[in-house]
């Protein structure tokens, strides 16, 4: 039998360039979609602080009644929505991309502000806001825990919406708010949360045990110290 | 990087690289000139039926094949009963055709090859087909696909396989799966590499059975082996997509698993018999489209076992957090305006769900150029997702089961 020769070399050559040339750019698109969501985010974001800063600011220089407005409920859903965006840019572009980590500082300083406000409707207006405070870490060892509590957290707050809001913070986040925090709430481990700033309970593993803490957090006493359920 | 990334990613990459290839070497082979014999020049034609249990199919693929438009005295069909224990002779001697001779002889209790060589020593015609006793033929098929003799290096001629009717999912993704071939088949021709043979339905120059001999009786794939051993002489097989074959699809999990077990097997044991073609000398059969076709099966192994393991423990994952949760699902999976929102992120910042996208659109423009050439047209919209759902599951499945009796078992029964 005679040798046979490949048909055209040439046409070997020039597909390998197009699916090189098509796989680099689609690679290149998601992450270019993604870098658009990102700066999307960050409008979002100040938007969203702009809202909170001139509402407090309302309230605090201007000493304008607060308790009419209903703005932090919108809020509110903004912020959740910001926080799970922030968290697959995060998975996308890495944990330490600078730009994901601005944006989960500056997410971090608005979620603070948002609490105070909370706090302050919470005093002025009777709101009745109970809040969780989610203490998460996404270094390998403990992200699979802290997935599984925030999944169980967002059911928490479907189910309760009205009367709940859920702030989360990434514990391994290298920012002076987060140290304040976690010594402020002597949190040494994760995933922990802070029920209306008074219970912590490390690792919850259901509804009952999330949503008995909150009826049980709603009947102690205003104090400083915290009770730590494990 | 994981390695399960590396290789989906790997797997994406050579998927490309493949498709832009066979898609362009199709393209050559529509501009490329091929001679075709005339009416004058057409040969007489010997169709060899082998037949073990088909029961009443027998009548529908003879009335297919006898209303063939081939001229008068130049087709023969030769219809061997290997033995039925149902009415399958009963059927085949009570069909009235002055072209049909039945032959009822038990030559290897239900072996196809026997049959045929058998159906073989009886055939006076220079071109022999041979046909299974539960397939039909466009009346048009067999002239379309004997044309292609003219060329002298043609030693055998493929025609278009596709599924007779389609009902339940498994049907519809084998029918998916039979266009999707018509499509690879015409690529691989215009790069002389066909190694695949249907034995429902392929046109063989009698010449070359003679010289080189006719099927392999115990090989469990020996249209398989007869393609590969006309490759490996240095012959031409060709595809004919304007010639209709309708074949029965099976229609259960494990009669579907029996066939590919069997059509897999074979392809390793003969792919083993023939590895030297895995070689420069091969063109590029050798150098391109047999070693893409083993690397695919090994990448598609490697990435549905890990989604299969990955997507038990999700399963479980996920019943424990319901449990967790009493099964609160209007909670969990409630609508909330930013899901769709979401959702376009994460499939827009997701390569390999673009890549999915992209391969889709592929396979839409192989099913159009598929049903364009049958005449024919199905319910894409339904079949072609139920086949990106589960085929490379049952891909998997079939391979794994095959690899598994290859090295456990060493050998296994036509039926």
């Amino acid at each position: 039998m005679e040798n046979r020769k490949i048909q055209s070399g040439r046409r070997y050559f020039w597909s390998f360039v197009i699916a090189t040339v098509l796989f680099v750019l689609v690679i290149y698109s998601s992450y270019f979609f993604s870098y658009v969501e990102l700066k999307r985010v960050s409008n979002l974001q100040e938007d969203v602080a702009y809202e909170i800063f001139e509402d407090k600011l309302d309230y605090t220089l201007f000493e304008k009644n607060v308790c009419g407005g209903e703005v932090f409920e919108e809020v509110s859903k903004d912020l959740n929505f910001q926080g799970r965006i922030i968290d697959d840019l995060e998975k996308k572009f890495g944990k330490n991309n600078e730009d994901v980590l601005f944006q989960k500082k500056f997410y971090t300083l608005v979620e603070l502000e948002h609490l105070e406000f909370i706090n302050i409707l919470n005093d002025q207006c009777d709101l009745g806001m109970a809040t969780i405070l989610f203490f998460y870490s996404n270094e390998e060892k403990g992200i699979e825990q802290s997935e599984e509590v925030g999944r169980l957290l967002n059911t928490v707050y479907a189910r309760n919406s009205d009367s709940l809001l859920i702030y989360s913070f990434d514990v391994n986040l290298d920012s002076n708010l987060i140290s304040k925090l976690k010594l402020k709430y002597d949190i040494s481990e994760s995933p922990v949360i802070v029920v209306n700033e008074k219970i912590k309970i490390f690792n919850p593993q259901n509804l009952e045990e999330i949503e008995q803490t909150l009826e049980k957090s709603e009947d102690e006493s205003d104090g400083s110290s915290i009770i730590y359920l494990n | 990087m994981e390695f399960i990334s590396v290789v989906i990613y790997l797997s994406i990459y050579l998927g490309l690289f493949a498709t832009t290839f066979y898609i362009w070497s199709f393209v050559v082979d529509t501009k490329k000139k091929r001679e075709f014999l005339t009416d004058a020049e057409l040969p007489k034609v010997s169709v060899i039926i082998p037949c073990y249990n088909e029961g009443d199919a027998v009548t529908k693929t003879l009335e297919s094949i006898t209303a063939s438009n081939y001229p008068k005295g130049k087709l023969e069909i030769i219809f061997v009963d290997d033995g039925s224990t149902d009415d399958s002779l009963k059927f085949a001697r009570g069909f009235k055709s002055k072209i049909v001779r039945v032959f009822a002889k038990k030559v290897n209790g239900g072996s196809k090859a026997a049959a045929f060589n058998y159906g073989f020593t009886k055939a006076t015609g220079e071109i022999i087909l041979s046909m299974d006793a539960d397939t039909m033929v466009d009346p048009e098929s067999i002239q379309r696909m004997v044309r292609y003799f003219k060329n002298k290096k043609v030693m055998a001629v493929t025609p278009s396989m596709i599924m007779s009717k389609v009902k339940g999912i498994l049907e519809r993704i084998q029918h998916v799966e039979y266009l999707m071939g018509l499509f690879l088949r015409k690529a691989f021709a215009s790069l002389n590499a066909i190694y695949i043979t249907p034995g429902a339905f392929t046109a063989y120059r009698k010449s070359f059975m003679d010289k080189y001999g006719v099927y392999e009786e115990g090989n469990i794939t020996e249209d398989l082996e007869m393609a590969l051993r006309i490759q490996s002489k240095g012959y031409i097989i060709e595809n004919c997509p304007e010639a209709p074959v309708y074949t029965i699809p099976m229609n259960t999990f494990k009669t579907l698993l029996i066939q590919r077990r069997r059509w897999y097997f074979g392809l390793i044991q003969n792919l083993l018999k023939y590895k030297f073609m895995i070689s420069k000398k091969y063109g590029d059969l050798g150098m391109f489209v047999i070693p893409i076709a083993v690397i695919s099966v090994f990448f598609s192994l490697v990435v549905t076992g890990y989604l299969f393991i990955k997507t038990a423990f999700d399963v479980r994952g996920e019943l424990l957090f319901l449990r967790n949760v009493n099964f609160d699902l209007p909670s969990i999976y409630r609508f909330n305006s930013y899901i769709f929102e979401r959702f376009l992120h994460r499939v827009l910042s997701n390569p390999v769900l673009i890549f999915l996208v992209i391969f889709m659109g592929v396979l839409f423009a192989y099913l159009y150029y598929a049903q364009k050439k049958v005449g024919r047209r199905w319910d894409l919209l339904i079949n072609v997702p139920l086949f990106f759902i589960f085929f490379a599951t049952l891909f998997a499945i079939w391979w794994m089961v095959s690899i598994f009796y290859a090295v456990f078992f060493k050998s296994i029964k036509w039926r």
